[in-house]
Order: structure tokens, then C-alpha cells, then sequence
């Protein structure tokens, strides 16, 4: 994902009981049979609150809603492969420390299974019924058949509905499902996130510094204050020379970024509170990182991953045209509800941001190499930058419920006394692509079984969905002021950076 | 202003006559009254209306809605209108509400006034008689004389508390029917609709091709530039993804526009997106009602900026500059997001009209006899940018009924769109004079003392008096696209960048019709 850790959360635990339909035959999990990397799904995603916080504590309120109402759109959930494959699931909830409840789902999955068949069967015997009353009859028999084909057509209705119902029940709980996990990620809490990478060393200083809202404060780039007045708390203006910065980082970053075949993206950023939930994340809710608008179905993105995953919503796409390779600029706009504490300090969590994201569609068998490709990215990216990072493999209890591998980037700010996290990485696998409906039909037949003829297509599978933080402005902000400053009050501008700004080399402590 | 055309807007109707004659009587003192103080030496005084970003270019007054229980709501915040100024001036006040074509209602912001002023003579005099009983009752008294004046006491306090309360919401009712009052008109400005804008300046000519053109859809299509159909899916109508050169060409309008008027003195900003909505009232625009163009928060009472202006315009809410900081001029970037209620039509095809948007704003904060000037300044700098960007364009001088409330005077920009066959809005500056000010509070200290009437001593400071401001469009992202995308079309379905532009996006020169 992006800026934000994203941690497990607030899943609904209510529905689970609703055992009063019984009974069925097969339909729903069908499209995924050929799907290849068969994992199993889902956990609500949240941008985490604080990087202290592993778990938010369930909501209660969250789930009469989504019980009350149907949703509003269909995961394509493999619930066959889950049932299947029960003990690998069960473990890889309980190490992401996930709160999904698996008995539930295979449960109300046996239940529709059931209920689908005998549905099935009394179609059935009502074909049968109306084909004999195509012949001669007897009068008597006549109003026999006819009495019957009403009973069946009563209880059919009846059964449909108890058969919605039960599919319904069984998408909201099986959401909660997270991804699976790619068998490298370690296991554990944040402590166990292992160092891929470590680049530069921290700078020393000879004179005592100051942390980026010092700075800003200083060199009149960024005003707090007054925005706290005008929208709130964690708002700010940017002033002078950081807007130049903030208008380089992102210029310099999409033109590096489109040198390796990305397109350049603006986006929507307000979009229908379904492409949220799509893309894995929690539009309502006490604890919700979203904004909403007043009188719509329509949220303020939290990341340019939201829209960009939106594009090729329910569509199929061609194989050639795999890759897609996105780089999307936009502003992101995050609740924080909950935040609090140091972690919180000026530029480092804040309700409103810039950023560059990259967002990558692949066929399953190349996710993992593109994953690789956005974490180079992104250390060539901060290393130009001459920042002291580090890559971490994030561990299990770390990942939100698309990801199926995570990498973050955190940097040395030297004002904050700590590292912290510039960016992220994750292969979303067909978690994101199985919500949004994203296909793409290979171009060499499969050997199709025993059934040719009809449709020589080969079937269509779900793409892998990836994404990567490139440059979150904030962050970046709070890395190059507070690493880059001179003793003299000033900061440098690193070389990359100074041609987007019109050649400035230091920004200068103002006279007046 | 911004983008779009202001109009006036949805007034409540509703509080004007009635009602709150049960309150009468007053002296004289303090609260509203001593703020009508401080604008004794503003000069061009004037008053209000509220303004709304226009739905459609066609529509010339959204119906009033009457969702206007808000006369129970009480006003989170008061402006400081110079209601003295407006009774001593009521037959200019009302030519001006009729020529702006608004729905103000003088006669009941002035009954309101001469009752609450009644009102308050009375709060005083019944404070006057309780203090003397207070004074008495420290003397002397007989038991029974004490115990007439603890009872005189006790009924004043009561109908003190009672008239104060009357006063309150008496208040409050003002201040709600005066909003909709709006600001004074420049006497240049011609009077009347639409039609009757003067042309102030006419720059180039419309572009002769000598092929079939398209329209910017068309181009965006073609050339892979701009996507509404996935936007509608994952947004709505009227939201678009910018992709490709799009996307370049954007940061390259903005880019550019940003180090053209930093030249010019400007400090650059970004500003936040979300903002109270008290800030966009301040600001006149009205952030709820049916016809709204304002995007609220769900569950807080914050709302979408619809332009910078807003954010800007709050920056140095409540406080009082120095003269010597006079005057401050920015130039902000952001996106700019609009509901675009009752937008319908051919007007609104494609970029033209848009629920969000990337906007670079100049506003300034200046000295009241410097606002004319700057004005001036305003209109050439957004002139000298689109000349260098080689548009067609008219400067118009609004007229009258086409002035949002807070305008004083408002220069449009319109520039010649050959793919829409028409001219369309690309910019628009904006004399605010005091109008927002007043609102939002914001004053300076001029440098020199000014001759203090009788009373020196004591503070030798002199009088705080309301900056003016001003507001004008440097880029609006997507109508610029209308205009380069239409204008600089060639016969092969590519598209030239500008000169000025280039450097600024990696030196293409050309759109190119994408192979693939």
C-alpha cells in the first residue's frame, strides 16, 4: 500500500449465526476454477491509526448495518479453494493476526451449497411438472398438476430468497478473510519484519539541530497555525520554497518514474464508497480513516491506489496489454481518527497530502517480479536523494488484509530521532482484482478438457494488482529538511531536486 | 472569484418582515455597535449578498430555497457590518440591491436594526436603574425600604434577563437577514444583465483552420488524454482521470503559472482542501441548501474547498496586520472541487465543467485605497498569461446582475473555445473591497497616527481599519486544456504545446497521436 502501515481491522462478527437456511447445489464460486494462485481472501484494511496500534478493537456498531442492508456488490471469493485448503487458511489468519472467522465462512459456504442444490432440484421437478401438462389430461389430473406446480413454485420463491439471503450473509463475513501470504514473509509482530535492504547511515551533526516544524517554522514554509484555525488540527499550508519543493519532488519523481514505462495519471478523488471497500479498505465505521460526503455514496480517496484501481474495473483485459504500469498523482485525504501521540508530530501525520503512487496490473505468474521492480524503484528513487533507509519485509501481523507480501521504506529523520516509514509496497495478488472484477483472457489456449467446440477462448483469469508508494510528499518533506539542514539555518535541496525548482540550491532564512 | 461565473444566490427569504417586532425600546451601547466602529474610516462602504459558484452559465438566479429554518440555527459567527452606514445610506443600498439583481431585503435589515438598537437603549437603561438600586441599598435602610428595594432589584434583574435574551436573538436575526446584503458597486460598472458586460479588452483572433476540428473530447480521445468513462464508474459523471501528456501538460500549466506570477512578487502557497464551513460563509458562498455548489463532510462541519480563494481568504482570519506587511499577495495552488447542482447542457460538455479541478489562484490583501490598482494589476498579470499562451480573448466588465455578493467590481476573461464554437469563461478577478474582510475579521493598523478626535491620551494607536481583498484566476486547469487542446489542433490529430510551456514539460513540443 502506500504511506500508511495497514493493519488488521474492525471486522463485523455478528452475522455468523444465521444457520436457518439449510440446503443447495453449486453456481456462485465458479469463475475462479481456473484461477491459478488460488488464495483465499480477505480482511478489511484500514490506513492504521498509529504505527503503535496492532489492532483496532472491534467496532459493534459496524455490523448491524452491513447485515441489515445486502451488499452492494459481489467478491468474486474462491470459496471452494478455501474450503479446500482449510488448514492453510486457518493458520495464515491466526499469523496475521486477522479476526476472520473461517468456521463461519465454510459454514454458511456448506449451508448455500446445500440450500443451491435443493433449489436446484425443485426447478427440476417443476420442468417435470410442466412438461406433463404439455400432454392430454385427465381434468382431475390437470388441477393435480397444477396445485403441485404452485406448491413448488411457492417454495421456490421462498428457498431464492432464504438463497440470496445466505449468499449475502456469506459475503460480508467472508471479507474478513485476508489474503494469503507469500511463504518468504516472516512470521509475527512488527519486531519481526525482516531487513531486506539498508542504505547510508545516519548523518552526524556538529551543531545541535532542529526538527522539520522548527525548520518550517523558521524558513516560513509550512503554517499549521493558521490552517488549524481555518480546517483543523493537522492541516497546514505549505509557503515559498517547500510548494517549489513539494512541485519538484512530484515532477522529478513522475519523470524518473516514467522512464521505466509507467503512465503518468491525475485522478478522481472522490469516488464511490464501493471502490473503497473494492480496493480493500473500510469507507464507514467509528474508526474509519475515510472522509465521506454529506448526501452521496461518495468518499475522499486516501490514496491515488483507489482511483487507479478503479480504471479497469469490470472489464477483461488482454493479455498484451499486460502490463499496465501507472504512475498517479493525486491529493490523499485521511481521517487519522485515533491518531495521537509524537509518532503524529507536524508533516507526519496529517488529514490532507500529495502524493505519487505507483500502480502495476499483471498477469499472477509476474506479480512477484514487478513487486521486486516497485521496491528498486523506490530505494533508486530515495537513494538519488541521498536519504539513510531501510527495507523491511513486512511480518505477517503488519499486513492489511489485500496484501500478500509488503515492503516498506523506512528513513532516518534525524529531527525526529527515528525512522520512519516514506513508503510501502504490496503485491495485492487478486485480492483487489477478485473485488473489483478485473480479468484478462490469455492469449494461448489452454488445453481445454474433454468439452471443445462452443468457445475456444481460453477461460479468463484475474489479474494481480500491486502498488508503491513513490513519493508521499509530507514524508519526504520531514526526510529532506531535517537531514538536509546547515548550521546556519539553511537547507539544502538535493541535486536531483534543484532543476524542478529552477536551479534553487539552499533554501535561505528569510530577511524581513 | 475562480473558475466559474458568480451569481447571486438563493437568499433566505423567509426572516425579513415579521416576528421579532415583539422587542422594542434601547440605548445606545456597545457589541454590534462598536463594530460599526472601527469601519468609520473605510471608505467605500458597502454592504452584502450571498454569492454561489453558478450552476450553468445560463441560469441567472437559483430560485430561493425554502429550506430556510437556519432562522433557528444561530449564527456561529457575526460580520461586522456597518449597519449605521447602510440606515444613513438606504437610498444607494437599495438601487444597488436592485441593479445586482439580489433579493436582500433592505427593509427588514433596517426595521431589525432600528428595533434591536431600541433594544438595546432599553437593556441600558433598566442596567442604569439596577446599579442606582444597588447604590441605594448600600446605605442606611429601613427593613422595609431594604426590603422594596431587594424586590425593585430582583423584577429588574428578571426583565433584564428576558430583554437580554430578546437582544440575543435579535441580533442573531439581523445578522442572518444582512448577510444576503451585498457589497457596493463600482461606479464603472455597467448596469444591467449579461448583456450589458463592456468589453475591456479584446485580444487576437479566432483561428482559421483549414480542416475538420474536433472538440477537446474528441482530441482527449484520441490522443489518450483524458478518461470520463472509468471516472464515472469509479466517481460519477463529470470527474475525469488526465492521463499521458494530459497529465505533463497540467503540471506544466501550473509550473509555469506559478513562476510568471511569483515574478510578480506573489508567495507561493498550497492550501488545505477541507476547511470549516464557517470559512466558506465568511467567505460568501453558502456551503448548504439544496442548490449548493459546496461539498460537505459527512458528520463534521467541514466542507470542500470550491476554490482557494477560501483557504487564502482564512489564512489571516481574525487579526490585525501591520500596514507595513500591506499588501500581501499570494498565489495558491489547488484542487478546487464542486457539486455543480443544476449544471446541465451543452455548456458543460467535457472539461468545460467538472466536479474537481486543478486551480491556481492570486489573492491579495491590500490597503482600501490601494484595491483599485491592485485590481488593475490583477486583470493584466491573468491578460499577459494568456496572451503568452497565444489564446483568443475577451475582457469583459461584469454587469451589475452578473456580480456574486462579495464583488465590488469583477473583470471575466473569456477565450475563444473553436472546438465548442464558442467563447468560454477562463478566469475571472475579483475587487472584494471590505466585503469579506468584515467576515473574516481581518484588519490592519495603519502606520501613521490619524487625527484622533477630542479624546487623545490613553491610546494613541490608531484605528484598526478592514483590508480589502482581492481574488483572481491565474490557471484553471481543465479550461485551459479546453483552449490549447481546441486551438492548436493540427490536420494530423496532433496537438502543439506553446512555447512557454515546453521547458516545463521535458521540452515536447507535440502531442502525438499514440501507435499501439
Amino acid at each position: 500500500m502506500v504511506l500508511h502501515t495497514l493493519r488488521l481491522a474492525t471486522v463485523p462478527l455478528t452475522f455468523t449465526t444465521s444457520r436457518l437456511f439449510l440446503k443447495p447445489s453449486p453456481t456462485l464460486s465458479f469463475f475462479s476454477r481456473h484461477v491459478q494462485p488460488r488464495k483465499p481472501s480477505f480482511l478489511l484494511r484500514a490506513f492504521s491509526n498509529s504505527s503503535a496500534v496492532q489492532d483496532t478493537p472491534l467496532t459493534q456498531t459496524s455490523s448491524d448495518s452491513s447485515a441489515a442492508r445486502p451488499p452492494q456488490w459481489k467478491a468474486a471469493i474462491d470459496f471452494k479453494w478455501i474450503r479446500d485448503n482449510k488448514e492453510a487458511v486457518e493458520i495464515n489468519i491466526e499469523n496475521r493476526n486477522s479476526n476472520a472467522d473461517l468456521e463461519a465462512v465454510l459454514e454458511l459456504y456448506e449451508n448455500m451449497v446445500t440450500l443451491q442444490k435443493e433449489v436446484e432440484g425443485i426447478r427440476e421437478e417443476r420442468n417435470n411438472v410442466a412438461k406433463k401438462m404439455k400432454g392430454k389430461l385427465e381434468p382431475s389430473e390437470r388441477e393435480r398438476l397444477v396445485e403441485e406446480g404452485k406448491n413448488l413454485k411457492e417454495s421456490l420463491v421462498t428457498l431464492e430468497e432464504n438463497l440470496v439471503k445466505l449468499q449475502d450473509e456469506l459475503q460480508h463475513v467472508a471479507r474478513s478473510i485476508p489474503n494469503m501470504t507469500h511463504p518468504d514473509v516472516p512470521v509475527g509482530g512488527e519486531d519481526s519484519s525482516a531487513i531486506r535492504k539498508e542504505v547510508g547511515s545516519p548523518r552526524e551533526f556538529s551543531f545541535p539541530i532542529k526538527d522539520h516544524l522548527q525548520l518550517g517554522k523558521d524558513l516560513d514554509l509550512i503554517d499549521f497555525d493558521s490552517a488549524a484555525e481555518v480546517s483543523g488540527s493537522k492541516f497546514f499550508y505549505l509557503k515559498n520554497e517547500a510548494v517549489l519543493l513539494e512541485m519538484a519532488l512530484l515532477n522529478w519523481t513522475l519523470s524518473e518514474v516514467m522512464k521505466k514505462g509507467f503512465t503518468p495519471l491525475t485522478t478522481p478523488e472522490i469516488v464511490r464508497s464501493s471502490i473503497v471497500e473494492k480496493c480493500g479498505f473500510q469507507p464507514r465505521g467509528d474508526n474509519t480513516q475515510v472522509y465521506s460526503i454529506d448526501g452521496t455514496d461518495q468518499c475522499l480517496i486516501g490514496t491515488a491506489e483507489i482511483p487507479v484501481g478503479g480504471i479497469h474495473m469490470d472489464s477483461i483485459l488482454l493479455e498484451s496489454s499486460l502490463p499496465l504500469k501507472y504512475i498517479a498523482f493525486s491529493h490523499c485525504f485521511r481521517t487519522e481518527a485515533g491518531a495521537a501521540g509524537a509518532a503524529t508530530k507536524g508533516l507526519y501525520r496529517v488529514h490532507q497530502f500529495s502524493k505519487a503512487e505507483m500502480f502495476v496490473l499483471c498477469r499472477p505468474e509476474d506479480s512477484e517480479s514487478f513487486h521486486n521492480e516497485l521496491i528498486q524503484i523506490e530505494e533508486d528513487l530515495f537513494t538519488s536523494l541521498g536519504l539513510h533507509f531501510k527495507t523491511l519485509d513486512m511480518a505477517t501481523a503488519d499486513l492489511g488484509a489485500p496484501a500478500y507480501r509488503k515492503f516498506d521504506v523506512e528513513a532516518w529523520m534525524p529531527g525526529l530521532g527515528r525512522f520512519g516509514e516514506i513508503s510501502s509496497a504490496s503485491n495485492c495478488t487478486d485480492y483487489q482484482s477478485r473485488r473489483l472484477g478485473i480479468r484478462f483472457r490469455p492469449s494461448e489456449p489452454l488445453q481445454t478438457g474433454p468439452k471443445k467446440g462452443k468457445a475456444n477462448l481460453p477461460p479468463t483469469k484475474f489479474v494481480h494488482t500491486l502498488n508503491a508508494t513513490a513519493c508521499a510528499v509530507p514524508r519526504m518533506m520531514v526526510c529532506l529538511l531535517e537531514n538536509y539542514q546547515q548550521e546556519d539555518g539553511s537547507v539544502v535541496i538535493p541535486e536531483p531536486l534543484r532543476p524542478f525548482m529552477g536551479g534553487i540550491e539552499a533554501i535561505k532564512p528569510k530577511l524581513r
